[in-house]
């Protein structure tokens, strides 16, 4: 009999053991195949966040993509088809996984009052309020709006705006736009990408 | 070049006796590349000749090795294997000639004697075949990560591929593409696409350095059954028929 490609599968499938198109028993194989615990990745390209440099990076994630999982990332490594880094990264980077999948990270707003040795943790309704009011009592207190040579300049001088590099495109949109509305000057988000 | 066959024969020899499923597969493999690197000694040692890279013109020589190889199957193969391995030492070399230069024109991954034969004589050629198997390596000095090369399942010369993409049908995008790994085989993995519903192993050498890719692709037999179960096809199967 003439066994095709497609048959041979076919054969193993049903059988559960069966043989190889070249005549090898596969009850072995299929006995150890039965024990064997199977995880699901994926990888996704991405990029760093961390430097102007934006070197290429896969990101390993373990989830077998039923609707119930949450995918977890499990490693973060260099691309090594990337022209930039080549697969290469600085501790920063190949820490990158920390940076997602942490303990230590902040899950809630924390303030360090005036004096304060520690921070504290604050609701979000008070974190809020408390901005608002610290900015506009500061705002109103040390808005500029012409120099000492009278050209309007609308500047405030005391407030200032630190991003960090992993934030999104849409939360520093924001931050630009309410910052420079509000006349802050010293702003940095730190987008480099 | 000889020291490549003998770094692939090395790792069957530790391979088979440390093996659970795929024992009787390694052990076979392991003849099995003996009796290739004969071959491929036999054609590099004989005075003034070269591959000439057209089969019809070479295949006088290599039929020649025709003999000692399909004794070396009849000893160590499977019934069916030794059965038409000796049928095929009986019949008149022509057989042989017609089937090789079909299979030439025309591979395919269920022609044992036709592709054993003649992966030492395309160690000189590039042939441009399906993949057997892919490895990560790495080739940047400084980095942890591996790049990924491909390994022609008929010449076994292996050349540059992108990472995240199917090597069957080019898909890209990462949900599509499926990576199974099990604690048992820890340096090898499944590398599955969902477009196209084809797979091949992939052997990491960043993490076992002194693997033979297309050895240790055997030794994880047991993933390729799983595979199978769960719907996917082999890109080509193997020379021990998984």
């Amino acid at each position: 009999m003439e066994v095709s490609r497609r048959t041979f599968i076919k054969t193993t499938l049903i059988g559960g053991a069966g043989v190889t198109v070249f005549g090898f028993s596969l009850a072995p194989v299929y006995a150890q195949t039965q024990g064997l615990k199977i995880a699901r990745t994926t990888e996704t390209r991405s990029t760093c966040p961390y430097c102007s440099v934006s070197c290429g990076v896969i990101i390993h994630t373990l989830g077998d993509k039923a609707k119930n999982v949450i995918p977890q990332v499990v490693h973060v490594e260099g691309d090594p088809d990337h022209p930039i880094n080549r697969g290469t990264l600085c501790p920063k980077g190949a820490s990158l996984q920390q940076d997602i999948v942490n303990e230590r990270r902040l899950l809630k707003p924390q303030v360090r009052r005036p004096g304060a040795t520690d921070w504290e943790d604050i609701s979000w309704d008070n974190a809020i309020d408390e901005i608002a009011r610290w900015t506009k009592k500061t705002r109103d207190a040390t808005f500029i709006d012409k120099d000492k040579n009278g050209y309007t300049v609308n500047r405030l001088e005391t407030i200032g705006w630190i991003g960090g590099c992993t934030d999104t495109n849409e939360l520093n949109f924001l931050a630009v736009k309410s910052m420079r509305s509000l006349g802050v000057c010293y702003f940095e988000t730190q987008a480099r990408v | 070049m000889s020291e490549w066959w003998d770094k692939q024969i090395q790792r069957a020899d530790y391979l088979a006796p440390r093996a659970n499923g795929a024992k009787e597969l390694l052990n076979f493999y392991a003849h099995l590349l003996r009796a290739q690197r004969d071959i491929y000694e036999f054609l590099r040692s004989r005075r003034g000749w070269l591959p000439s890279g057209e089969l019809e013109c070479d295949l006088p020589v290599l039929l020649d090795a025709l003999p000692e190889f399909l004794k070396a199957i009849q000893s160590h193969g499977p019934e069916s294997l030794a059965a038409e391995a000796h049928d095929l030492s009986e019949t008149d070399t022509q057989v042989m000639t017609e089937r090789l230069m079909m299979y030439w024109r025309n591979s395919s991954d269920i022609q044992f004697f036709e592709k054993a034969l003649l992966q030492p004589y395309l160690r000189w050629v590039f042939c441009g075949g399906n993949p057997q198997v892919s490895f990560l390596k790495n080739k940047e000095t400084t980095a942890e990560s591996g790049n990924r090369d491909l390994i022609c399942a008929t010449c076994l010369s292996s050349w540059e591929f992108r990472r995240v993409v199917c090597a069957n049908c080019g898909e890209e995008r990462p949900a599509k593409l499926g990576y199974f790994h099990s604690p048992e085989f820890d340096h090898v993995r499944i590398e599955a696409c969902e477009t196209c519903k084809h797979y091949l192993k992939g052997v990491d050498l960043t993490r076992a350095g002194f693997a033979a890719p297309i050895v240790d692709e055997i030794d994880a037999a047991p993933l390729d059954l799983w595979a199978r179960e769960h719907g996917y096809t082999k890109i080509e199967l193997n020379l021990v028929g998984v």
